[in-house]
C-alpha cells in the first residue's frame, strides 16, 4: 500500500491516462475491533473516459461506499484511487475540495439543489464557487439539452422532481468535469421523469464526451449505461457490456442467489 | 407520552443548553439583585438597630416650618430640662453643622465643606471609632476614615478646621471614625468633636437630637413620658425602637430605589431571554414536525402534543431557573465583595436567600419560559399526522397577515400618539413616563412587523458582503432572509439591548451638550473664584481683599467683582446685584433689549429680561425696593438687559449705589480674565497664589468644571451600558442558538456545497456572514428606535436641551453588534463545517 502525498498528484501515470477514474486494492473498513464492518474488501476497477458506467449490487454490497471513495467524499482505508492522472488518496481536505471543484460533478438522489437559489443560479453554482467564467455556449447547449430554458428563473420549490433533477444534471455538466458521479439519480422520480433524466445523461456521454459513473439499484436505469459493474459484499464480482434491463436483472438474480 | 418528551429532552440536550443559559442569566440577575439589596438592607438595619439600642429615648426637633430657612433645631436649654427629668441617667445633645477642614494644600477640602458632628460620651456614644480614641478634650478631634485616607491624614496629626466665621482652629487628630450609613457625612467628609467644641465651631443654635439613656430599671415608655413632659410638647419624643424603625424606613427607601432600578434591568434581560426561548422552541418544533406527526399518527391527541412541548419548557425552565438562583447568589456575593473593596458607605450584611428570593426569582424564570413556549407548543399541535409520511419539509413561506399589519399600524399610531402627547405636555417626569409607554408600544409594533422589515433590511446590510464574499456571501444573505420570522425574533432580541444603549447614549450626549452650553454661558472668563459651599447651596462670600490682590498681579487682565444682596420689592425678596463699574458693557456685554445701559447712574437700575416679564416693569418705570437695613430706595429703570452668558440679578445697580444701599459686603464671585499673552498655566499660578490666604476660596476654570461633568456622564453611561450588556449577551446566545439550529437544518445543503467544492473555511465564513447580517439588522433597528426615542426623551427634558446623536458611539455600537454576531457564530460554524459530507448526503 502506498500513501501518496500531495507532491505526487501532478505527476501523471501514463497507465491511468486512458481511464477517467481508477481504483486499485480499494478497501474501506468502518469502525474498529469487534464492531469493524468491511464495506469494501479490495476493489480493482477502472472507468474509461467518455463512457457511461453503472455500479450495481444488492443492498449493502458497498456500491455507494465505492462511489463515495472514488469521488473523494470519503477516506479509503487502503488502496489508491486516481481521478485522471491525480492520485486522490492522501490529498488533504483542501486539495480534495479543489479537486472536486475542478474535476468532479455530482448528481444526488434528492435534496440536491439549494432552495434559496433559482435554477440558473443552481446550475452555475459550481462555477461561482470555483470563481470560473461561464462558457455561454456551453451553458446554452446544456440548458437546451435538459430542456430548462423557460424554467431558469424558478426556484426549486416551483419545479417538479424531474425538473429539479434536470437542473442537477445541468449543474454537473456545466463545469465540464473529468467525471460525473450520480448516486441513484432516479431514485425519487416517477418512471417518465426518470427516463428523461437518464436520456440526458446518455446524450451527454454520446454528444459531449462526458464520463459518468452512476450508482443504481434499478435495472432499467442501469440499462442506459454502456457497461455495468456488479458488487457483492464489498467485492467486484462481474460486469456487463451493452446491458439490457433483462440481462441486468438476470445477473442480479444470480448474485442474490 | 411523558417518556417520549423526556427522551426528546435528552436528545436535544445540547440545543436547549444555550436557551437554559439565557434563562439562567436572567434569573441570576434578579436573584443577585435580591441577594445584594437584602444584604445591604440587613447590614444597614443591623447598624441602625445597634445604634438605636444605645438610646432609650430620643428628643427630635420640631417639624420644619415652611418659611424657615434653616433646619429646625432643639434649643440648647432643652437639654438641661431633659437631664433633670425623672428616670434619666444621661442625656446628650447631637450637634451637626459645617466646619471646613483644611487640607494639606492649605485649601478647604472638597467642593462642599466638611461636616462637623458632636461625639457623645459614655453609653450614648453611637460613633464607631475604627482607630485611636474618641475626642475627650476641646482640642481633640476625630475624622471619618475615608477622608483621612484620601487627604492623607493619620492619627496623631494636627488638623486645621475653620469655624463658622472662617477662623482657624487646630486640633489633634486622636482617632478615625466610620460614619456608616449616614450618606451625607460620607459624601462631605466629617470631623467629630466634643459636643461643646462642635457647638462653638459650627455656631449651631441648638441640637439635631437629644439622646437619653434610662436609669436602671426605668422602662422606655415611662421614660419617654417623663422626657416629653420635661421637654415640652413642641418636640416629638420617641423611644429608641421607634427611632430605629424610622431610620430603617428612610434607609429602606434608598435601597428599594436601587433594587427597583436593578430589577428593571433584570426584567429587560428576561424579556430578551423570552424572545430567545420563543425562537428556540419554534425552531425545535419546526424541526420535529415529522416526529410530532408520527406521535399523532400513533394516536397522540393534540392536547398531548401541546402538553409535551410545554412539559419540555417546564423542565428546561425549572432546571435553568435553579441554576440561575445559584448563579445569582454568587453574583450577589461578588457584588458585595466589590462594594466592600471600594469602601462604599454601605455596611454589607450577611448573605441570605430570603424565601421571597427563592420563590420569586425562579418562578419568574419558569413562567417566562413556559409562556414563551406556549405559542410554539400551539404550532406543534397543528402538525398533521400525514406530515409524518411526507419525504420533505416545505420551505417556510411567510406572508404578512392582515391582522398583523393592522395591529402593527394601530400600535405604531397609538405609541407615536402617546409619545407626541408626552412631548407636547412639556418637560417633566410625567411626560417622560408617557413617552416611555409610547416607546414600548412602538417596540411591540416593531416586534410584530419584524418578519416584514427583516427582509429588506438584511438585503440592505447584506449588499456589501454579497459583493465582497462571493458565493458564501450570497448564500449567507439569502439564508438570513429565508425564514423571516426566525430572523426577526433573533435580531429583535438584540434590538432591545442595542436600542436602550443608543437611547442612553443619545440622552447623555444631549445632556452633555446642554451642560457644555451652560458652562460656556456661566464661564465667560478664564477663571471663576467663589467660596466653598457650606449648606444648602447658599451663596458664600470671598473677602474683597482677594480681588484687590488680583488686580495688582501682572499676569491678570481684568478682575470683575460680583456682589449680590436681597432686597424686598412688593413684599417679595428680589436680588439686587452689581458688577465692578468698568465691567458692565465692556468685558461683559449683556444684550440690551430696551433702554440704554450707558445711562446707568446712581438712582437707576438695569432690569433683567426675565424679571421685566414677571414683574411687569419696563424702561421709565420706577421700582421702590426696601433694603435689609430698612431703607426705601427708588430705582428708575433705564435699561432691560438679557444675557446668555451670565446670571443676572433682578436689578443691576452701579457699584457706588450698591455700596450705599448694602454697605461694604464681600464679593459673591470674582471673574478673572488672564492678561493678553499670558499662558493659562501662568495665570492659574497667579490666581492660586492670590487665593492661598483664603482657604475656602475655590478657583475653578471652565475646563475643570467641564471635565468634572464629563466624567460623571461617562460613569453613568458606563454603568447603564454595563447593566444592559446582560441583555445583549443573552441576545447573542439567541443568535448562536438560532444559527446552530439553522445550520443543523441545513446539514444536507452544507454537505452539497462541500461536495461541489466549497472549502470548510468558506462554509464557516458563510455562517459568520449570516450572523454578521443578523447582528447588523438588530443593531440598525435598535439604533433607529433608540435615536427616535432618545430624541423624544430629550424633548421631555428642559426645553432648551439640544438633541445630539453621538455618531461615533452609535457607529461603534453597530460595529460591535456585527462583530458580536460573528463571534456568536464561531461555534455553530465550526460544528457545521466539521460534519461529514457522506453522512449528511446519505441520511435520508
Amino acid at each position: 500500500m502506498t500513501i501518496t502525498g500531495a507532491g505526487h498528484r501532478l505527476v501523471g501515470n501514463p497507465a491511468q491516462e486512458r481511464f477517467a477514474v481508477s481504483a486499485r486494492g480499494l478497501t474501506k473498513v468502518y469502525g474498529a475491533g469487534d464492531a469493524a464492518v468491511r464495506a469494501l474488501g479490495g476493489v480493482d476497477v477502472a472507468f474509461a473516459a467518455g463512457h457511461f458506467t453503472a455500479i450495481m449490487g444488492p443492498s449493502g454490497s458497498g456500491k455507494s461506499t465505492l462511489m463515495h471513495c472514488l469521488a473523494g467524499l470519503d477516506a479509503v482505508t487502503s488502496g489508491e484511487v486516481h481521478i485522471g492522472d491525480v492520485e486522490i488518496t492522501g490529498l488533504n481536505d483542501r486539495q480534495l475540495t479543489r479537486l472536486r471543484r475542478e474535476r468532479v460533478g455530482f448528481i444526488f438522489q434528492a435534496f440536491n439543489l439549494l432552495p434559496t437559489l433559482t435554477a440558473e443560479q443552481n446550475i452555475l453554482l459550481p462555477l461561482d464557487i470555483a470563481g470560473r467564467q461561464v462558457d455561454q455556449d456551453l451553458f446554452d447547449q446544456v440548458v437546451d439539452t435538459v430542456g430548462l430554458r423557460d424554467r431558469l428563473g424558478h426556484r426549486p420549490s416551483q419545479l417538479s422532481g424531474g425538473q429539479q433533477q434536470r437542473v442537477a444534471v445541468a449543474r454537473a455538466l456545466i463545469g465540464k468535469p473529468h467525471v460525473i458521479f450520480a448516486d441513484e439519480p432516479t431514485g425519487n422520480l416517477d418512471s417518465r421523469s426518470g427516463a428523461e433524466v437518464l436520456s440526458f445523461l446518455r446524450t451527454s456521454v454520446r454528444e459531449l464526451g462526458q464520463t459518468i459513473v452512476m450508482v443504481t439499484h434499478d435495472p432499467v436505469a442501469a440499462s442506459y449505461a454502456d457497461r455495468v459493474v456488479f458488487l457483492r459484499d464489498g467485492l467486484l464480482v462481474t460486469e456487463l457490456y451493452r446491458p439490457t434491463p433483462q440481462s441486468v436483472l438476470d445477473t442480479l438474480v444470480k448474485l442474490e442467489a | 407520552m411523558l417518556k417520549a418528551t423526556l427522551a426528546g429532552l435528552r436528545a436535544h440536550r445540547l440545543r436547549l443548553l444555550l436557551t437554559s443559559v439565557a434563562i439562567a442569566l436572567g434569573v441570576g440577575f434578579i436573584t443577585g439583585t435580591f441577594v445584594l439589596t437584602d444584604a445591604l438592607e440587613a447590614g444597614v438595619n443591623q447598624r441602625i438597630a445597634a445604634d438605636a439600642d444605645k438610646v432609650d429615648v430620643a428628643v427630635r426637633p420640631p417639624k420644619a416650618n415652611a418659611d424657615a430657612e434653616d433646619r429646625p433645631v432643639i434649643p440648647l436649654g432643652v437639654l438641661e430640662k431633659v437631664r433633670s427629668a425623672p428616670g434619666v441617667a444621661d442625656a446628650q445633645g447631637l450637634v451637626s453643622g459645617v466646619a471646613p477642614l483644611i487640607g494639606k494644600d492649605g485649601k478647604a477640602v472638597g467642593s462642599t465643606a466638611t461636616a462637623a458632628i458632636s461625639i457623645s460620651t459614655g453609653r450614648l456614644d453611637r460613633t464607631v471609632i475604627v482607630a485611636g480614641a474618641p475626642p475627650a478634650a476641646a482640642d481633640e478631634a476625630v475624622m471619618d476614615d475615608s477622608t483621612a485616607a484620601t487627604r492623607g491624614f493619620a492619627v496623631g496629626d494636627t488638623i486645621t478646621v475653620l469655624d463658622h466665621r472662617d477662623r482657624r482652629h487646630t486640633f489633634r487628630l486622636v482617632g478615625l471614625m466610620d460614619v456608616g450609613v449616614q450618606q451625607e457625612l460620607a459624601f462631605r467628609g466629617a470631623v467629630g468633636l466634643t459636643a461643646d467644641t462642635a457647638l462653638r465651631m459650627t455656631g449651631a443654635k441648638g441640637y439635631q437630637e437629644i439622646d437619653v439613656a434610662a436609669a436602671q430599671g426605668v422602662p422606655a415608655e415611662r421614660l419617654r413620658q417623663a422626657v416629653q413632659a420635661a421637654a415640652g410638647t413642641a418636640y416629638p419624643v420617641v423611644t429608641g425602637e421607634e427611632l430605629a424603625a424610622r431610620l430603617a424606613r428612610d434607609n429602606g427607601v434608598d435601597i428599594r430605589i436601587l433594587s427597583t432600578m436593578l430589577l428593571a434591568f433584570g426584567l429587560v434581560a428576561l424579556l430578551v431571554a423570552a424572545l430567545v426561548i420563543y425562537n428556540t422552541f419554534n425552531i425545535l418544533v419546526a424541526q420535529r414536525v415529522r416526529e410530532l406527526a408520527l406521535l399523532r399518527c400513533i394516536g397522540a391527541s393534540r392536547g398531548q402534543v401541546f402538553g409535551s412541548v410545554v412539559l419540555e419548557a417546564v423542565v428546561v425552565g425549572a432546571i435553568a431557573s435553579l441554576a440561575g438562583l445559584l448563579l445569582g447568589y454568587g453574583l450577589g456575593a461578588a457584588a458585595l465583595a466589590v462594594f466592600e473593596r471600594l469602601n462604599l458607605p454601605l455596611p454589607p450584611g450577611s448573605l441570605t436567600l430570603e424565601p421571597r428570593t427563592m420563590v420569586l426569582a425562579p418562578l419568574t424564570g419558569l413562567l417566562v419560559t413556559v409562556v414563551a413556549a406556549t405559542l410554539p407548543a400551539r404550532a406543534a399541535t397543528k402538525a398533521r399526522p400525514i406530515a409524518a409520511l411526507g419525504a420533505r419539509t416545505e420551505e417556510p413561506t411567510y406572508r404578512a397577515g392582515r391582522l398583523m399589519i393592522v395591529s402593527a399600524v394601530l400600535l405604531t399610531l397609538l405609541g407615536g400618539g402617546l409619545t407626541a402627547y408626552g412631548i407636547s405636555t412639556g418637560p417633566g417626569e410625567g411626560p417622560l413616563m408617557i413617552v416611555a409607554a409610547g416607546g414600548t408600544l412602538v417596540f411591540l409594533a416593531v416586534l410584530i412587523v419584524g418578519p416584514v422589515i427583516v427582509r429588506p433590511l438584511s438585503a440592505f446590510t447584506g449588499a456589501l458582503p454579497r459583493r465582497l464574499f462571493g458565493v458564501p456571501g450570497r448564500l449567507a444573505v439569502d439564508n438570513s432572509r429565508r425564514n423571516p420570522r426566525r430572523s426577526a425574533t433573533t435580531t429583535i432580541a438584540l434590538t432591545v439591548g442595542v436600542g436602550l444603549m443608543t437611547l442612553i447614549s443619545v440622552v447623555t450626549a444631549s445632556s452633555r451638550a446642554y451642560l457644555n452650553d451652560r458652562l460656556d454661558q456661566e464661564f465667560p472668563v478664564d477663571f471663576q473664584i467663589s467660596a466653598q459651599r457650606r449648606d444648602g447651596g447658599l451663596d458664600e462670600q470671598v473677602p474683597r481683599a482677594l480681588a484687590a490682590d488680583l488686580r495688582n498681579r501682572p499676569e491678570i487682565g481684568q478682575v470683575i467683582e460680583v456682589r449680590r444682596a436681597d432686597a424686598r420689592f412688593n413684599g417679595r425678596p428680589e436680588e439686587i446685584g452689581m458688577m465692578s463699574a468698568a465691567a458692565l458693557g465692556t468685558a461683559v456685554r449683556p444684550e440690551t433689549t430696551a433702554g440704554d445701559l450707558d445711562r446707568l447712574a446712581p438712582g437707576t437700575a438695569a432690569l433683567s429680561g426675565n424679571a421685566a416679564d414677571s414683574l411687569g416693569l419696563g424702561v421709565g418705570d420706577t421700582a421702590t425696593v426696601r433694603t435689609p437695613g430698612g431703607r426705601s430706595v427708588d430705582l428708575r429703570i433705564v435699561a432691560v438687559i438679557q444675557s446668555e452668558m451670565l446670571y443676572l440679578p433682578t436689578f443691576t445697580v452701579p457699584e457706588a449705589s450698591f455700596t450705599e444701599y448694602f454697605g461694604e459686603i464681600d464679593d459673591i464671585q470674582i471673574l478673572v480674565q488672564a492678561k493678553e499673552g499670558v499662558t493659562v498655566a501662568a495665570a492659574r499660578q497667579a490666581v492660586e497664589a492670590a487665593a492661598r490666604p483664603y482657604p475656602t476660596a475655590q478657583v475653578l476654570s471652565a475646563a475643570e468644571v467641564r471635565a468634572e461633568y464629563d466624567s460623571a456622564m461617562d460613569m453613568l453611561l458606563l454603568i447603564v451600558a454595563g447593566l444592559l450588556a446582560l441583555a445583549v449577551i443573552i441576545s447573542l446566545l439567541g443568535i448562536a442558538n438560532t444559527l446552530a439550529l439553522s445550520a443543523h437544518e441545513r446539514t444536507r445543503e452544507s454537505a452539497l456545497l462541500r461536495a461541489l467544492g466549497l472549502e470548510r473555511s468558506r462554509l464557516r465564513q458563510m455562517l459568520s456572514i449570516e450572523a454578521l447580517i443578523l447582528g447588523l439588522v438588530g443593531a440598525l433597528v435598535g439604533v433607529t428606535l433608540g435615536i427616535v426615542f432618545g430624541w423624544a426623551v430629550v424633548l421631555t427634558q428642559a426645553s432648551d436641551v439640544p438633541f445630539v446623536v453621538p455618531v461615533a458611539q452609535v457607529l461603534l455600537l453597530i460595529a460591535a453588534s456585527g462583530l458580536a454576531g460573528v463571534i456568536a457564530a464561531v461555534l455553530p460554524a465550526r460544528r457545521a463545517a466539521r460534519g461529514s459530507i457522506v453522512a449528511a448526503i446519505a441520511s435520508g
